[in-house]
């Protein structure tokens, strides 16, 4: 938890900003947009322009050609009158034309100041004429009758000058409108992320102890698989605290109740005056540390089991005789314990692969728990199921069974279901599961249908063949 | 007087018991919540010892139950569990006090002492009446100054006359305070041990209210 709040107080870089990024990535294609409708705005107005002025020359080249006659003195002063008129070299759409007015022999008849100097006899028709000091677009007609030839010529420096002006004012105000649109866009972005934002600083202002989960509504879609996810790991987290709390609640009892009984009867023992009362207390004062002694061990056995990632002595177990020897140990053990353990294994049983030592700890601890918590007379029966794919070792007996709520809790530590006045460390079954964990398979406990629990050790494998 | 105990742990429960007794009450002990509740239905206990980590129902339910049917005894909660909150929630739910385990037998003993002169609203720690003082910690007994033996039988009978002196005090109900279950109480006990008081306190200490029981005598 506290390693959020570390992640909230650094400063976000812009490059990871979602924000920046979307901002950056729309302004750009904006940018990208406008550059492109330049161009292509540039070269249509190029060609319009083209198409535009090659009809104005094809114009006055026919115009010039009607009017011409053979009278040379009037070409002479059509040509100056025409110079007056040609128009000026800065008004980009009244752009100047030069001519040639020739004979169909090639020789000039009349020719305006600044046309190219170009013979008129050239090819029919339009073609471009491109030089250093100037480029120019030149038309050649020539009368029906073959005498009179002309050449009218434009310079492509100002068409394309005309083409550039009409682009510019199609691209220039687009560029002139692209901060507001930008700044558009910004906001547009801004007020899409405000639920993001609200949720991380909701996030943010938690206290480290508030697992409630986040709400849902209001949250973009694009981040609802996200808000689902925290709040399913607050939901993990909670229980795993609440596992936690229960399982300290439980230790402390278990640990400090023997030491309060032990400092409980210690104390009587010096108070009271009576000696069989003092006799008594020193008994219970023994029971006591033999009770914690085997809290003790178990605490132990059970440290040095956890560490552990596989079996410290694997091999083949014979499962007739590790029941058999189990059986005997427990009886040895509780001599005065009146139920019936029978055991339903045939001699021929497979072997396993496991450690001996440890299954006949895991199976002892099933016995030990049947014997307490099962009534006098009450029969305990040791059975081996086979799947086929695997062996399950089970102690079942004909007792009461185990309250629905005690057990789902059976396997955690330090938890004691049943009659308290059956003595118990808690580990019991935790040793177990964790003995078979080791074996890949698992403990399950499970009252039988007609009566009494089962404890079963499932997932036994086969040993392999020697 | 008569105290509950509820403790599921055996050793542990019989460890207190006989510290009670030692200390002259008489400790009925039950092992789970629900053994709890009907001994406090049919029985007025003076005090209870309540385990809180009992199996089934555990002791929170137990006080919570046992202070919705109005019942008003004091109540010393025992308990494994030393958090804060832990401490909260059973002072919350209607403990009078608490104890942490493992605990001194002796500062169980006077949370108990303190807990019944304060459920008999009074402040002083020694009760007296006329030139008799009995001092419950100390376990003295005195009459006009001077030290007087008293039996733990003797000494309980006498404090319970002692905690409300003007309440007459039936033959059944002081038998009740004096004997935890299983503890056979004699036909005449209690004639007997009033009778001794008598001889160490004077005659007219203890009266005798015809068909109702005993009262102490009125101060001179």
């Amino acid at each position: 938890m506290r390693g959020a709040a570390t992640i909230a107080k650094t400063a976000p870089s812009r490059l990871r900003s979602l924000r920046w990024r979307l901002l950056g990535a729309v302004c750009a294609a904006v940018l990208l947009l406008w550059l492109l409708t330049g161009w292509l705005s540039y070269t249509q107005a190029q060609h319009e322009a083209e198409e535009l002025m090659d009809g104005n020359l094809a114009q006055t080249g026919r115009l010039l050609l009607a009017i011409l006659h053979d009278n040379e003195d009037d070409l002479r002063e059509l040509a100056g009158r025409l110079a007056t008129v040609r128009g000026a070299a800065d008004n980009i759409y009244e752009p100047p034309l030069e001519f040639q007015i020739g004979r169909g022999d090639g020789s000039i008849l009349a020719r305006s100041e600044a046309a190219p100097n170009l013979p008129v006899l050239g090819v029919a028709g339009y073609s471009d004429i491109l030089r250093k000091d100037a480029s120019w677009r030149v038309l050649n007609v020539a009368s029906g009758d073959g005498r009179f030839r002309v050449q009218v010529a434009q310079s492509i420096d100002l068409r394309d000058r005309a083409a550039l002006e009409v682009a510019s004012q199609t691209v220039l105000p687009l560029a002139a409108l692209s901060p507001v649109l930008i700044l558009l866009i910004y906001l547009s972005v801004l007020r899409a992320l405000r639920p993001l934002d609200r949720l991380a600083g909701e996030v943010a202002a938690r206290s480290p102890d508030n697992l409630a989960a986040l709400p849902d509504q209001d949250v973009p879609t694009e981040a609802l698989p996200l808000v689902g996810a925290i709040n399913r790991l607050f939901q993990r987290v909670t229980r795993t605290l609440d596992n936690e709390r229960r399982f300290t609640a439980d230790a402390a009892h278990e640990l400090r109740t023997p030491l309060a009984a032990l400092k409980v009867h210690t104390q009587v023992a010096r108070l009271c005056r009576e000696d069989a009362q003092r006799d008594h207390a020193l008994q219970q004062i023994e029971c006591g540390v033999d009770r914690a002694t085997r809290l003790v061990e178990q605490l132990l056995r059970l440290a040095r089991l956890d560490p552990l990632s596989a079996l410290p002595a694997p091999g083949a177990v014979d499962l007739h005789a590790l029941v058999e020897g189990a059986i005997d140990a427990v009886r040895q053990a509780n001599p005065g314990a009146s139920q019936h353990i029978t055991h339903s294994l045939p001699a021929d049983t497979p072997e396993v692969a496991g450690d001996a030592d440890l299954l006949q700890i895991a199976l002892r601890n099933l016995l030990d728990n049947a014997l307490r918590y099962t009534p006098p007379q009450a029969a305990i029966e040791v059975t081996l199921e086979d799947d086929g794919d695997t062996l399950h070792l089970a102690v079942q007996d004909n007792g009461p069974g185990v309250a629905a709520e005690t057990l789902a809790r059976l396997g955690e530590r330090f938890f004691r279901g049943g009659d308290s006045k059956v003595e118990g460390s808690g580990l019991g079954l935790a040793i177990v599961a964790r003995i078979m964990a080791l074996h890949g398979g698992r403990l399950t406990l499970t009252n039988r249908p007609q009566a009494g629990f089962r404890a079963a050790l499932c997932g036994l494998r086969r040993a392999a063949a020697r | 007087m008569r105290i509950l105990l509820v403790e599921d742990d055996p050793l542990l429960g019989d460890g207190i018991r006989a510290g009670l007794s030692l200390a002259g009450y008489a400790a009925d002990w039950v092992r789970n919540g629900e053994q709890a509740l009907a001994a406090l239905a049919s029985h007025q206990y003076d005090a209870c010892v309540l385990d809180l980590g009992l199996p089934g129902k555990d002791g929170i339910a137990v006080l919570q139950e046992m202070r919705r049917r109005g019942d008003r005894s004091p109540v010393l909660v025992l308990t494994a569990r030393d958090t804060q909150a832990d401490k909260i929630g059973g002072l919350d739910a209607g403990a009078d006090d608490y104890l942490t385990k493992p605990f001194d037998l002796a500062e169980l003993q006077a949370r108990i002492r303190a807990l019944l002169r304060r459920a008999g609203g009074q402040a002083q720690p020694v009760l007296s009446h006329r030139d008799v003082t009995l001092d419950p910690a100390s376990k003295r007994v005195t009459c006009a100054g001077q030290d007087v033996a008293l039996s733990a039988r003797e000494f309980a009978l006498l404090q319970e006359l002692m905690r409300h002196p003007q309440h007459i005090r039936s033959r059944s109900q002081l038998e009740e305070s004096l004997y935890a279950w299983g503890e056979e109480a004699g036909s005449n006990t209690v004639e007997v041990y009033v009778h001794h008081l008598r001889k160490k306190l004077g005659a007219d200490f203890i009266r005798t209210v015809r068909g109702l029981g005993y009262q102490l005598g009125e101060g001179r």
